[in-house]
């Protein structure tokens, strides 16, 4: 497969995130709300994945946790080669992680196997057998000593993942401080990562301001003086200006008119070329996403139903929820009479999903195994990630 | 067609604002009839001054708003003269509206039984026994399920597509000719959406109502609309039937609009750009009001303002360049193609 030469930027790995519901007089917990529920995923070095799904289904809270801006329940974030997951812990927590994820598993892995060289041949993933190297040879077993070199720097590793993860949000009119005239809107995270300083920021804003279409001159106004395509390009900007390895585009487009989106569509994907950029491009509009993506992930309350490239998951599609939210999707086309599949109901609640396979009591091909076990999201060839036992039963009408 | 079978005729309405910067023409000159039993879509970006059409219509303007001209005939009735006594007959019994946002336009603090119930109570010869009867038999005709029980449930207590589902329950209780539907399913998912238009379609087909859709999505208005008027900056540039408008479009603002979506069908590389940003409400161009955005624009568009023309059989368009539109569209194929 031609995706061992590409370079992995991203990986989530089992990304849980639950939010606690607390009710009563001690607010004690009393719910779980399952927005992410074991969700794996790869993003490519240059290359954009798609995450859509309709609301609720938890592909925001999925973007928010692999950027930290929510602290993920548990599951392992890996960035550019680096496990990042324990950089915005708390310190005991973090030393807990590293012990239960690398110390204790590879310790018992080597007297499993007898050698070392045994357990680290057994390792699948080149970056954990890289960490088992280091820990076993380097370090000779010494779990403290591994987790005091992997902890060591953090604040600076911190930074450094900040700058290199980026966000572009929703809605361009809260997301910009209303306050701040847009140079320093753009220039901040400049001056803050030490990428310039005193007046060299501004040539810098000036640099970005035009490469994503915003005149210079207006550098010194405040953003309600710009319509919201424009905003949505200051929202790039400052993206931008840090030359980040990732931007997680949450519902970039959504809240555009049309003319406006296929403009900023445009735009990212011409930044992409220049700049190499790689996206996590969350939207809701199947459209949107099969225009920038390169590969798609459909989630469905809070697990991924299928992952494929662009085309093939398209062309053919397997889980009957993408089949369905493909033929329900209003064309711009009469000619096109299409045969629908209306789901009936709404999608349940993620405090209380679903046994077995969550998409099951909406399904039009559920059987009795649907709702006792869940399936795995299993790759049935060619890269293409489908979690139903019954997949490509539901054709599409056309 | 002939205009005198028409429920509803809007003829070079203008509606403006009076605001405190000054006057914004938020529709001006627009005009379409719509037939019994139709669905007509009415299409453009936020600001085209869409909504305030069917506001106008429905005589619900605040007070800044102004009908400052135009004619209005509902059912061979001048909608302007009529006083504001009998349009409250008129209107939730004669012609009724949906809304894009369920949440707002229920009440929030009464039982949508009760929302329902007074529409009904308001416009038929009923007591309040049997117009809760009425109420869940429409709930149920909406597809609400255990209407009994829901219909003493709280707008909060309803999912966002249940909310919808009881608001057009509300619209239809009492049976109107004319319904307008403002961006019903913008707020929705589309599984939802799918439910909903579905929906609409077959409860316009068992009450035989008139349905105005207005909508900023090309795929809704091709799914459900027969014939369509797209809106730019408060005029009608292009009204035609679906078919036609789909083929041939014959605005440069309407051919833009349907290159600017991604399609599911076909890989487009690059995105028709419309360039630019909708004008200014208060400071429209000179001309005509696409100008400032057309490729086609020459000084006679920054001039004068172009008429609509009739260009074939129920279908106008207000360009000075209709012909040229499908030749630059030509050279812009072919220079994709090479």
């Amino acid at each position: 497969m031609s995706k061992e030469q590409k370079k992995l930027l991203l990986r989530a790995d089992n990304l849980v995130k639950y939010f606690p519901v607390k009710a009563g007089v001690f607010r004690r917990v009393v719910a779980q709300v399952k927005a992410v529920d074991n969700v794996s995923f790869d993003v490519y070095e240059k290359e954009t994945l798609g995450l859509v799904g309709e609301s609720g289904c938890g592909k925001t809270t999925a973007g928010m946790s692999v950027l930290r801006l929510y602290e993920p329940t548990s599951g392992r974030i890996i960035m550019d080669g680096e496990d990042t997951t324990y950089y915005f812990m708390p310190i005991f927590k973090a030393r807990k992680y590293l012990k239960t994820t690398y110390v204790e598993p590879l310790s018992k892995l080597k007297s499993e196997k007898g050698s070392i060289e045994a357990a680290i041949k057994s390792i699948d993933s080149e970056y954990d057998r890289a960490i088992a190297e280091r820990f076993l040879k380097d370090f000779g077993g010494d779990g403290n000593r591994l987790v005091n070199a992997m902890l060591a720097n953090r604040e600076d590793k911190r930074k450094a993942f900040r700058r290199d993860a980026q966000i572009i949000f929703q809605d361009p009119f809260s997301s910009l401080n209303p306050r701040m005239r847009v140079k320093n809107i753009i220039g901040e995270g400049a001056r803050i990562h030490g990428l310039a300083t005193g007046s060299d920021v501004y040539d810098r804003v000036a640099d970005i301001m035009v490469k994503v279409g915003l005149s210079k001159d207006h550098m010194s106004r405040f953003p309600h003086e710009f319509s919201g395509g424009q905003r949505q390009r200051i929202g790039v900007a400052r993206a931008l200006i840090l030359n980040p390895k990732l931007i997680v585009c949450d519902e970039a487009v959504s809240a555009l008119d049309v003319s406006i989106q296929a403009q900023i569509l445009n735009l990212l994907n011409d930044l992409q070329k220049e700049f190499g950029l790689t996206y996590l491009f969350i939207a809701h509009d199947l459209g949107v996403v099969k225009h920038i993506s390169k590969r798609v992930a459909v989630m469905y309350l809070g697990k991924i139903a299928e992952l494929s490239d662009k085309k093939e998951l398209f062309d053919k599609p397997l889980h009957p929820y993408t089949v369905s939210l493909m033929s329900a999707i209003p064309e711009a086309n009469p000619e096109k009479k299409k045969q629908r599949i209306i789901l009936a109901g709404d999608v349940p609640s993620p405090i209380n999903p679903p046994s077995g396979c969550r998409f099951h009591p909406r399904c039009p091909i559920a059987k009795d195994v649907c709702s006792k076990e869940e399936p795995e999201l299993k790759d049935i060839g060619g890269g293409h990630f489908v979690s139903c036992f019954f997949p490509g039963e539901l054709k599409r009408g056309l | 067609m002939d205009k005198k079978n028409a429920l509803l005729q809007v003829n070079d309405l203008r509606t403006y604002f009076h605001t405190e910067d000054g006057i914004v023409k938020a529709v001006d000159g627009v005009t379409f009839s719509v037939y019994p039993g139709e669905t007509l879509g009415i299409v453009g970006e936020s600001g085209c001054g869409k909504s305030v059409t069917s506001l106008s219509v429905m005589r619900l303007l605040d007070e800044k708003g102004e009908i400052a001209g135009g004619k209005i005939v509902f059912e061979g009735k001048d909608v302007m003269e009529i006083p504001e006594s009998q349009m409250m007959k008129i209107r939730g019994n004669d012609m009724a509206m949906i809304f894009q946002e369920p949440m707002t336009a229920l009440n929030p603090v009464f039982t949508i039984g009760f929302q329902i119930m007074e529409a009904i109570l308001l416009h038929q010869d009923v007591n309040k026994e049997q117009a809760r009867k009425m109420a869940i038999d429409m709930l149920r005709k909406v597809g609400i399920p255990e209407p009994e029980k829901r219909i003493d449930e709280y707008p909060h207590e309803l999912s966002g597509g249940m909310r919808q589902r009881a608001m057009i329950a509300m619209a239809l209780s009492c049976n109107p000719r004319l319904l307008f539907a403002d961006e019903p399913t913008t707020a929705l998912d589309v599984t939802i959406q799918a439910q909903i238009l579905e929906l609409m379609k077959s409860l316009q087909e068992q009450y035989g109502m008139a349905l105005v859709m207005i909508t900023h999505d090309l795929g809704v208005i091709a799914e459900m609309a027969q014939r369509v008027v797209v809106m730019y900056a408060g005029k009608v540039v292009e009204y035609a039937e679906v078919h036609t408008l789909f083929k041939r479009p014959r605005h440069p603002y309407t051919w833009g609009l349907m290159n600017a979506i991604p399609s599911l069908d076909e890989d487009r590389e690059v995105l028709y750009n419309i360039p630019g940003v909708v004008p200014d409400p208060l400071d429209f161009p000179e001309g005509c009001r696409f100008n400032t955005r057309c490729p086609l624009a020459t000084d006679k568009c920054r001039k004068e303002e172009p008429p609509l023309v009739e260009i074939e059989e129920n279908h106008t368009a207000a360009c000075w360049y209709v012909d040229k539109l499908i030749e630059a569209i030509k050279v812009a194929r072919a220079g994709e193609g090479a």
